[in-house]
């Protein structure tokens, strides 16, 4: 399948730092990918320069095989003449402009006869539940319906892919998920490919269709909501995407399905191979919190640890387990109640190992 | 290729707004600071000698020193304590008071002055009226010299420290006084122990504010100071200038400029401070309104009769001086006359000079509003490298005191190097305007852009409109109110204006300040005070105006 929008070695410096560092990625017809990361990972900058609201250092973007950037050929296409929408963090709907005003605006722009223009108009705030609302002012609406209004004017004039700069988080939590079945409605519709940028690991996970994960200017993987979660590339993915706790380990015996581990206190435990062994003796282990279940101390198998402190999470319920020489936070169903000082046994379902000097190193191999 | 047509079409605004601070500012300043020390071809001290070495002109400096300072005690006083009253207490009418005390703020200083002559003159209102209920020949006070002055600068002042201490209290953070009285505070302890030292950078900037527009004035000592041989710099320059001696005239300029200059660094060094304190918080959290019981009908009449004497005594005796035969008629019905009207208002000169300054101050207000909005968006949103020397160089008149622009008007545009010989014409009035009130235009249009995010701009080019159409639509329409409210401003001061005025007029090329001072100045009080209250309406109006984009936004 040929892409809608592809990034080709897009670099970007601000002042000798490097923003943005040789990314690459593309987006499928009708695909909603994001690009998710820390602040200052240069994922804005990146959305920034596809608008053309930030000329880039080099490199290449093209929409709907057209570049609208090309360093080789210098080509650099202005915003207004790339056929995008965008919607921003503070939503930028424009304070003078009613609600039909806002989003009839590109139309307005492209000369777009007034009938027809009303009907679309018309027919997109149905779309956003906004019917009633066409004449108010953007003073006299809610956080909500600002952003539905800078999303209505950032689709009505069929725009070849939709710009999404952490469109969500100015909202509280609640609007925010409904926003969230609500954008993918809304781009099942109407067929838009999408790039969206978020600094929030779970908005990425629950609305994708694939992710991009960047640090310092680079992706490290592309892929999947599923697979970032499950098969993480890098140290810095599997820290982005949920918690871990690190345990430092000797790897006893590797074999095709198992590792045996040593740990500080002379334990010993069996996870699944991982993707990514390293040669060891030594070595990091990485396992998530709802990756390990919880056996009462009775038990033969697992690790012998006591319950340090209980954390009552509402739809879950989070452990801190300690041994001698190691603490371990852990995750399991809320019917599960053990109380403070208990002994339990914990056995890891599935862990990650790495270098064991791959603490400081956030592109360390996981898998 | 975009770029680069972008770069030229701002270079070249950026070039004709460079050609026009330089000739309107830059040209004007230079000359007053190389003429105060070159004499003859060469370079002298000899100007300051002769202004140090006569009685009567060091004797000028002190004067506007210590006038300014005193008189300016008493407008932190009267601002101080009125700020307090309406934002902290509940007393009623509020928005009504405010109004009231903000209003001196647009009635010319000149109509105070001449008003106070009328009061409390030897032949006043009020002077009549003590001798009559004394059964004296005279009143044992004069409003002329140094007290006369002083009150009534203090009176006409005052409002610079109560819109910035008003503001100031509004947006207190008010948890910083519940924090205090939470700890066991009562009310006179918060506002020794916490008010008062939260706001006290705020009065210090009003009371320099108002010191600055002390010193700057000219119409106040003109009219209650010659009369008596009291003299400050602005009537000495003035006095200089009708020998007149310019280069006298140029050294006590560069007096002036250096007063008003450490006045305004002073200020400088205490809104840094003010930024320091957390004291704006931004939030709608109303702060604390102390009640005043059984005290409130006396505190509002207390305040209404204050209002009385300062805003409406002197507009009042405005009004009866107008409709008098001769000044000091006793008051009856059958001396009531519109003659001082019909007299003025046929008079050609008089009429030209209203001509004059009813072209001269809305031509002034539209070309600074065109440039100082060009300029503050190059700076501002274009980020066009150079604007921001532009825009600190426009903002420096701010701190000029009128008589310093007045001289460097007349020595730039007397014979100039190029172009037209200015002086004597009608024009030198409009670029003394263009140079003093530059700065008001840049406020505002820099603090209306400043509230325009990046990203509205942004949207509009993602909505596919070019640079020129986003300026249009969604830039202009957005900077407007600013844009309209610096207007407003500026023609209301260049109106107003006489320290400038005053030095650079010339036959057939006067304003309606000028003449309204001149008729004082020659004994016709009357028809000074008919003229003034003619055109009161016309400020009156601007300043409902004013308020009224200003909404009930606490500001300058």
């Amino acid at each position: 399948m040929t892409s809608s929008i592809a990034i080709n070695q897009l670099t970007k410096s601000f002042q000798n730092i490097r923003a943005v560092n040789g990314v690459s990625f593309g987006i499928n017809e009708n695909e909603f990918f994001s690009l998710v990361g820390p602040s200052g990972c240069g994922k804005t900058t990146t959305l920034r320069c596809v608008a053309g609201l930030e000329s880039a250092d080099s490199g290449r973007i093209s929409i709907k095989g057209n570049d609208v950037y090309a360093s080789a050929e210098g080509t650099d296409v202005p915003t207004h003449k790339r056929s995008i929408g965008m919607v921003f963090q503070n939503y930028a709907v424009w304070p003078h402009m009613t609600v039909v005003q806002n989003v009839e605006y590109p139309l307005r722009v492209q000369g777009v006869e007034g009938r027809i223009r009303r009907e679309q108009v018309d027919r997109m705030l149905k779309m956003l539940g906004m019917e009633q609302l066409g004449n108010r002012k953007p003073s006299q609406l809610s956080g909500g319906q600002q952003q539905r209004v800078a999303l209505g004017r950032a689709l009505i004039a069929r725009p070849d892919v939709l710009l999404l700069d952490e469109p969500l988080s100015n909202l509280d939590a609640k609007l925010r998920e409904q926003m969230r079945s609500e954008l993918k409605r809304i781009q099942r519709e109407i067929g838009v490919p999408i790039l969206y940028v978020t600094h929030d690991q779970i908005e990425a996970l629950s609305m994708s269709d694939r992710i991009a994960v960047m640090n310092n200017g680079e992706i490290h993987q592309i892929a999947s909501p599923a697979e970032i979660y499950e098969r993480p590339k890098t140290k810095f993915v599997l820290d982005f995407i949920g918690s871990v706790n690190y345990l430092p380990c000797n790897i006893e015996e590797a074999t095709g399905e198992h590792v045996e581990l040593k740990l500080v206190d002379g334990q010993r435990i069996q996870i699944p191979r991982p993707d990514y062994v390293p040669a060891g003796p030594r070595a990091l282990l990485a396992v998530r919190p709802e990756d390990m279940t919880v056996a009462v101390s009775s038990s033969e198998e697992g690790l012998r640890m006591m319950v340090a402190l209980r954390s009552f999470l509402g739809n879950a319920c989070e452990y801190r387990m300690r041994a001698s020489g190691f603490e371990l936070l852990v995750q399991t169903d809320k019917k599960l109640l053990l109380s403070e000082g208990e002994g339990v046994r914990i056995e890891v379902g599935r862990g990650f190992l790495l270098d064991a000097d791959a603490g400081d190193r956030a592109d360390a191999r996981v898998g | 290729m975009r770029a680069v047509r972008n770069l030229d079409s701002r270079s070249i605004i950026f070039l004709l707004l460079a050609i026009f601070v330089v000739v309107v500012i830059v040209y004007p300043l230079v000359q007053v600071l190389i003429r105060s020390v070159w004499l003859d071809g060469r370079l002298s001290l000899e100007n300051y000698e002769s202004v140090f070495g006569r009685s009567r002109n060091y004797r000028a400096i002190w004067n506007s020193i210590w006038v300014s300072l005193t008189a300016t005690m008493l407008a932190t006083i009267i601002g101080t304590l009125a700020a307090f009253v309406v934002q902290r207490t509940d007393v009623p009418m509020k928005n009504m008071l405010r109004f009231l005390l903000i209003l001196p703020f647009a009635i010319p200083p000149l109509f105070a002055a001449m008003g106070w002559v009328q009061l409390a003159g030897p032949v006043g209102l009020l002077s009549n009226a003590y001798k009559a209920i004394f059964d004296v020949p005279v009143v044992p006070w004069s409003i002329y010299g140094s007290a006369g002055i002083i009150f009534v600068l203090g009176i006409t002042k005052y409002p610079f420290v109560f819109i910035t201490v008003a503001g100031a209290l509004q947006r207190m953070d008010a948890s910083l006084e519940e924090a205090a009285r939470t700890s066991g505070a009562g009310t006179i302890r918060i506002m020794r122990n916490i008010t008062l030292p939260l706001v006290r950078p705020a009065i210090t900037g009003g009371a320099l504010l108002a010191f600055v527009s002390c010193i700057d004035n000219f119409g106040i000592p003109a009219v209650l100071g010659l009369r008596v041989q009291f003299h400050v710099l602005t009537t000495r320059i003035y006095e200089a200038l009708t020998i007149p001696d310019l280069p006298l005239a140029t050294a006590m300029s560069m007096l002036l400029v250096i007063l008003a200059a450490g006045a305004i660094w002073l200020l400088g060094k205490f809104e840094g401070q003010a930024g320091e304190h957390a004291v704006i918080a931004g939030k709608s959290i109303r702060p604390h309104i102390i009640s005043l019981g059984s005290a409130r009908p006396w505190v509002t009449l207390c305040l209404l009769l204050v209002i009385g004497v300062i805003v409406v005594l002197p507009l009042f005796a405005l009004v009866v001086t107008s409709v008098q035969p001769y000044y000091g008629a006793p008051l009856t019905a059958e001396n009531i006359t519109g003659s001082n009207y019909d007299a003025v208002f046929s008079m050609s000169a008089a009429r030209r000079g209203i001509r004059n300054s009813m072209i001269i101050a809305p031509v002034a207000a539209s070309i600074l509003v065109v440039v100082t909005a060009l300029l503050a968006y190059l700076n501002v949103k274009a980020r066009y490298r150079g604007a921001k020397i532009l825009d600190a160089i426009g903002m420096v008149p701010f701190a000029l005191p009128g008589s310093v622009i007045g001289v460097g008007m007349i020595l730039a545009w007397s014979n100039p190097p190029i172009g037209p010989t200015l002086y004597g014409t009608v024009w030198i009035l409009l670029v003394a305007y263009l140079m003093r009130y530059m700065a008001y235009g840049l406020r505002s249009c820099r603090a209306s852009l400043l509230q325009i995010h990046d990203s509205l701009e942004e949207a509009g080019s993602t909505s596919g409109a070019n640079r020129l159409r986003t300026l249009r639509d969604i830039t202009v329409p957005l900077m407007r109110p600013g844009m309209i409210a610096a207007w407003v401003l500026i023609f209301m001061s260049a109106f107003n204006e006489l320290t400038v005025s005053v030095l650079i007029w010339s036959a057939r090329n006067e304003t309606i300040g000028v003449w309204i001072f001149l008729m004082q100045d020659s004994g016709f009080p009357g028809r000074a005070s008919a003229l003034a209250i003619g055109i009161l309406p016309i400020i009156l109006v601007m300043f409902l105006i004013m308020q009224w984009l200003s909404q009930d936004n606490v500001s300058i």
